[in-house]
């Protein structure tokens, strides 16, 4: 039940800002993420959150409290290292208990809050296990348990799942944030896979190079990204760019585009693919069951199409394409979005 | 403009604070780090200021007024025309030329066995690094009883010649110094062997792997990508014995006493006669110094050739 | 180019049966993908292909010739590792050489084909730079060119892509599939990731617990999985499994889920029903197939997830669970709340709740 907020924090590593005037405010019980790429500033924003490192400047709240003085441990914050880093030498059940028999807990207390946290997490047929006989994913909810048992204010979870197979990523994403809104606890997330983000969270932070991009619901960023960078790094596929001359060359029709539109952003699943002659030509076709992605070249540009079911196409016909106005994204030259065309 | 006034002093404040946290932490540590750095400095400035004096036990004064017998660099000028010195310095580098690489090859080989399983091969591995633990003075004697005119060492040779062998090996001045050589070799080749091994298992194996997927040979893949990898670890290997040459000493003094004469004398043995037989304690300091020069040296050359070996 | 064929392939390590009875031709030219879970022995399978683990039981046969005796050096496969294995003490031409320079070609012609590589691998301006620290894709190029300068027939590729972010991963299957496309070997991908498989093979061959369970193309596969494993690992999130139960309603049969209404049967479907001897039965549909209705099957929504372009609706009914996936611009079912929704007849499966296995009598 803990609100965190940073005011203008910069933070530099010899002489390279790391976090550059960061701003946020992680409301109580959020489910709160940041995305980006590598090297963008997430761990460090973490490490900052921990206690681990000292803003250069700006301040740290929590609920109101600054934090420069409070330190790593008395900030309760409970951490998931991307690593896991379990105990390899101790059982499941033991580092589940790690943190709570560390902290002089009675043995009732520590036995009811385990069973807890381990019934939410469907563990019990692991317990005895050590962290080398588990899956993947069994790793994680030992990783998970041992964070979610001390019951800190807020929990800190460094791309915990990156390393599962694809599907188990689905299932324990959602088990994420099922568990989340069970326990009613701020968790703050880092990952960049896309769809993981903008699956799980209430707020989303977008970073680039140290810097905030865009905060808000995934959907508001997705449906309305304030740039280039922001509409690139949601959606698969990624929302097709092109110049204003390249879509009004590409689209049957030709849409109102505002004067000062450098770059114009389409979403593939709001292109209509026609099954006639058109500027467009089919250069691959991936079907997915659900939805097929065409690929397409139209006015010398790459685009592709996220098309519903499994429509027939072939590879080298002529295609025509069209959007609706409304799904248009527009972007000035120096990546910004304009307000719509 | 008004946001940025507002800030800069906050901006300020908050790096004047980090500053002077890390500055009292640096008050903090300093006694420890002044007595790490005298525990770990005293001995060698110790033996600088004894080197420059004529300082010996024997003098009655203690260590500390060894000043009053201040004779400047004489000690390294007599070092530099001590042709005994240069004598047990030579034959110590010869000793370390012949050993650290007989030591490598056999050491390589047995890695390159041992990397594979087979059967019995870990009552073998245990078998071998037996000699490593045998205590270096036990080792001495035995080598020194192998050795006798009437050992089995030329029980050996008597044996595959068919007629009576009777070397005199560690009194004869040119034998002496390959018998101790052949210790040295026996004792310290399983410790090659095991800091290889432990290098060569790991070398990737998918690297390998790959290595034969297209069609490399086995000598290929040992000289382009098993020694590569390994690079850094045969430095290692190499550094430690080519320093544990230079203080071979215990094995040796019980199979010769570093004679007949001073044929087996090493620089460790040499030091240690002037020490204990002659007591002229500043001329060690001396050599000490001068061979703790010549360590350095040496180890700054491996580690730099380790440094490009890991960017490389 | 060349055919592979697997003839009741076994592998066993102990007590532990890795693969087991394994028949699958490979044709000329295809990109097949090994699709399935970890421990499934795809991994084995691929493996045994390259020749690094000798078969238990069956044979391995390259243009109808046997190899399993054939040393791994031999088989002219190139292999693609998951970590890519490239030789990081090495600069780029001598990884992209190693193979040559290993079967002895002459300076001159291994001059030239590295050059020729590098070109069409676009790795010209890196080409004497060290190769570590070179990025994912990079890296991954030289693997697949380290390997294809040997022209081997067959490539096999180990999980390439589980290592890359996210974000990288699209980018790096469409470069894949642009090299086979080039080189036109016959291709075996290993991968856990059904959409790896659905959007770079040409067929997929599903695997779990060392068994084959069905070879298809991506849409075979999806369209009419074979049973209810494949109907649960193929797609994103994969097709809704039901318990229901055969009721006889006028003339038809319908199929009754407890506690959420009851569906039509699909003509086609009839008589693969009337053929079974319990009421018995699983049903499936995919959740991409449900749309909004006023009557048909009601269910409790848990909660909602809206990921970009689609919204996936998680639901649930006493024991039951089941998925939608709506497009975002549709009226999303608010959390908490009973949904009722619609299933096509056409989306409709029938699975035997015993073997898992699809009954036959499918409508398409």
């Amino acid at each position: 039940m803990t609100s965190i907020q940073f005011e203008n924090v910069s933070k530099s590593y010899g002489g390279v800002l790391a976090v550059d005037q960061v701003s946020f405010d992680v409301p109580d019980n959020a489910f709160f993420c940041f995305f980006g790429p590598p090297l963008s500033g997430k761990s460090t924003i973490l490490k900052l959150i921990l206690g681990l490192e000292t803003p250069d400047s700006g301040e740290i709240f929590f609920d109101g409290r600054p934090m420069r003085d409070v330190s790593s441990p008395d900030r309760n914050v409970a951490m998931v290292f991307q690593n896991l880093a379990l105990f390899p030498h101790m059982t499941a059940l033991e580092n589940v208990r790690f943190p709570l028999v560390e902290r002089n807990i009675d043995e009732a207390t520590i036995k009811a809050r385990v069973a807890e946290v381990t019934d939410k997490l469907h563990m019990a047929h692991i317990l005895h296990k050590p962290p080398s006989q588990l899956s993947g994913g069994e790793r994680q909810r030992v990783a998970i348990a041992r964070a979610l048992v001390r019951d800190p204010v807020a929990y800190l979870m460094d791309d915990p799942i990156s390393a599962l197979d694809a599907r188990l990523r689905e299932e324990t994403r959602v088990e994420l944030r099922r568990m989340q809104q069970d326990m009613a606890k701020t968790l703050i997330y880092v990952t960049h896979d896309q769809e993981e983000a903008m699956s799980v969270s209430d707020q989303m932070l977008i970073l680039e190079e140290g810097r905030v991009c865009q905060i808000g619901a995934p959907h508001d960023l997705y449906d309305a990204p304030n740039s280039t960078y922001v509409a690139s790094m949601l959606g698969s596929p990624a929302m097709n760019m092109a110049s204003a001359a390249e879509v009004i060359g590409a689209l049957a029709k030709t849409p109102d585009i505002n004067q000062s539109t450098s770059v114009v952003g389409i979403r593939p699943e709001h292109l209509t693919v026609a099954c006639k002659d058109g500027p467009g030509r089919v250069t691959g076709i991936e079907p997915l069951g659900a939805t097929t992605i065409l690929s397409i070249e139209a006015a010398g540009v790459a685009w592709k199409a996220a098309l519903r079911g499994q429509p027939e196409h072939s590879i080298g016909a002529p295609v025509e394409l069209s959007v609706d106005p409304g799904a248009l994204h527009c972007f000035d030259a120096q990546g910004k979005a304009l307000s719509a065309a | 403009m008004t946001e940025v006034t507002t800030l800069m002093p906050a901006t300020k404040k908050a790096e004047t604070q980090a500053n002077s946290a890390a500055r009292l932490g640096l008050w903090l540590t300093l006694p420890a780090q002044l007595l790490v750095l005298f525990i770990a400095l005293f001995p060698i400035l110790m033996q600088v200021y004894i080197s420059l004096t004529d300082w010996s036990p024997l003098d009655g004064i203690p260590w500390w007024r060894a000043y009053e017998l201040w004779i400047g660099l004489l000690n390294y000028t007599d070092l530099m025309a001590d042709s005994r010195f240069w004598g047990a310095l030579w034959r110590t580098l010869f000793v370390m030329l012949v050993c650290v690489p007989v030591q490598f090859l056999l050491g390589l080989g047995l890695a390159v066995l041992f990397v594979d399983d087979f059967r019995g091969k870990r009552v073998l591995y245990s078998t071998l690094l037996v000699p490593m633990m045998v205590v270096p003075a036990v080792a001495g004697y035995m080598f020194f009883m192998l050795f006798q005119s009437g050992g089995p060492v030329n029980d050996l040779l008597s044996f595959f010649t068919s007629e009576p062998v009777r070397i005199a090996w560690l009194s004869d001045p040119d034998l002496a110094l390959i018998a101790v050589m052949v210790a040295d070799i026996w004792q310290w080749t399983p410790l090659m062997f095991l800091i290889l091994l432990a290098g060569m298992i790991s070398v990737p194996q998918d690297q390998q792997m790959a290595a034969i997927l297209l069609g490399a040979s086995w000598w290929r893949r040992f000289f382009t990508i098993v020694l590569p990898r390994m690079k850094s670890i045969i430095i290692i290997a190499l550094a430690i014995r080519v320093i544990e040459i230079f203080k071979i000493f215990d094995t040796l003094f019980i199979m010769t006493g570093g004679g007949p004469g001073v044929a087996t004398e090493t620089i460790s043995v040499y030091i240690y006669k002037v020490t204990q037989q002659e007591l002229i304690w500043s001329y060690v300091a001396a050599i000490a110094l001068a061979i703790l020069i010549v360590l350095s040296v040496v180890s700054v050359f491996a580690i730099k050739r380790m440094q490009r070996g890991q960017d490389g | 180019m060349s055919e592979i064929a697997l003839e009741n392939l076994g592998k066993s390590f102990g007590d532990f049966t890795a693969l087991a009875d394994m028949n699958l031709t490979i044709a000329n030219g295809e990109f097949m993908a090994l699709l399935g879970p970890s421990g499934c022995g795809k991994s084995t399978t691929m493996n045994m292909i390259a020749g690094m683990l000798r078969p238990s039981s069956g044979t391995i046969k390259f243009n109808g010739l046997d190899v399993v005796d054939v040393p791994m050096a031999k088989r002219g496969v190139g292999f693609v590792f998951q970590n890519y294995a490239i030789f990081t003490h090495m600069s780029v031409r001598e990884n992209l050489a190693y193979g040559l320079r290993a079967q002895g070609v002459r300076a001159g012609e291994m001059t030239k084909r590295v050059q020729a590589f590098a070109e069409l691998l676009q790795l010209e301006p890196m080409l004497d730079r060290p190769a570590a620290g070179l990025s994912v894709n990079i890296l991954q190029r030289l693997a697949i060119g380290r390997s294809a300068i040997l022209e081997p027939a067959i490539f096999l590729l180990d999980e390439p892509l589980s290592n890359v972010d996210a974000a990288f991963r699209a980018v790096m299957r469409s470069e894949l599939k642009s090299l086979q496309g080039q080189f036109g070997q016959t291709m075996v991908y290993v991968t856990h990731d059904q959409l790896e498989a659905m959007t770079m093979a040409d067929r997929i061959a599903v695997m779990d617990h060392g068994k084959l369970l069905q070879v298809g193309t991506p849409l075979e596969i999806y369209n009419n999985p074979a049973d209810t494993f494949v109907a649960r690992f193929i797609g994103a999130p994969g097709m809704n499994i039901l318990n229901g139960r055969l009721t006889q309603q006028a003339d038809t049969v319908a199929v009754d889920l407890p506690g959420l209404g009851s569906v039509a049967l699909p003509p086609a479907l009839q008589a693969a029903a009337a053929r079974l001897t319990t009421p018995d039965v699983l049903v499936g549909f995919r959740p991409e197939q449900i749309n909004a209705a006023k009557a048909g099957l009601t269910m409790h929504v848990g909660f909602v997830e809206r990921i970009g372009a689609r919204t996936i609706v998680h639901m649930e009914q006493g024991a039951a669970s089941a998925k939608a996936v709506l497009l975002s611009e549709v009226e999303t079912p608010k959390a908490r709340k009973d949904w009722t929704f619609a299933v096509p007849d056409d989306a409709i499966r029938l699975l035997d709740p015993v073997t898992g296995q699809a009954l036959v009598g499918r409508p398409n």
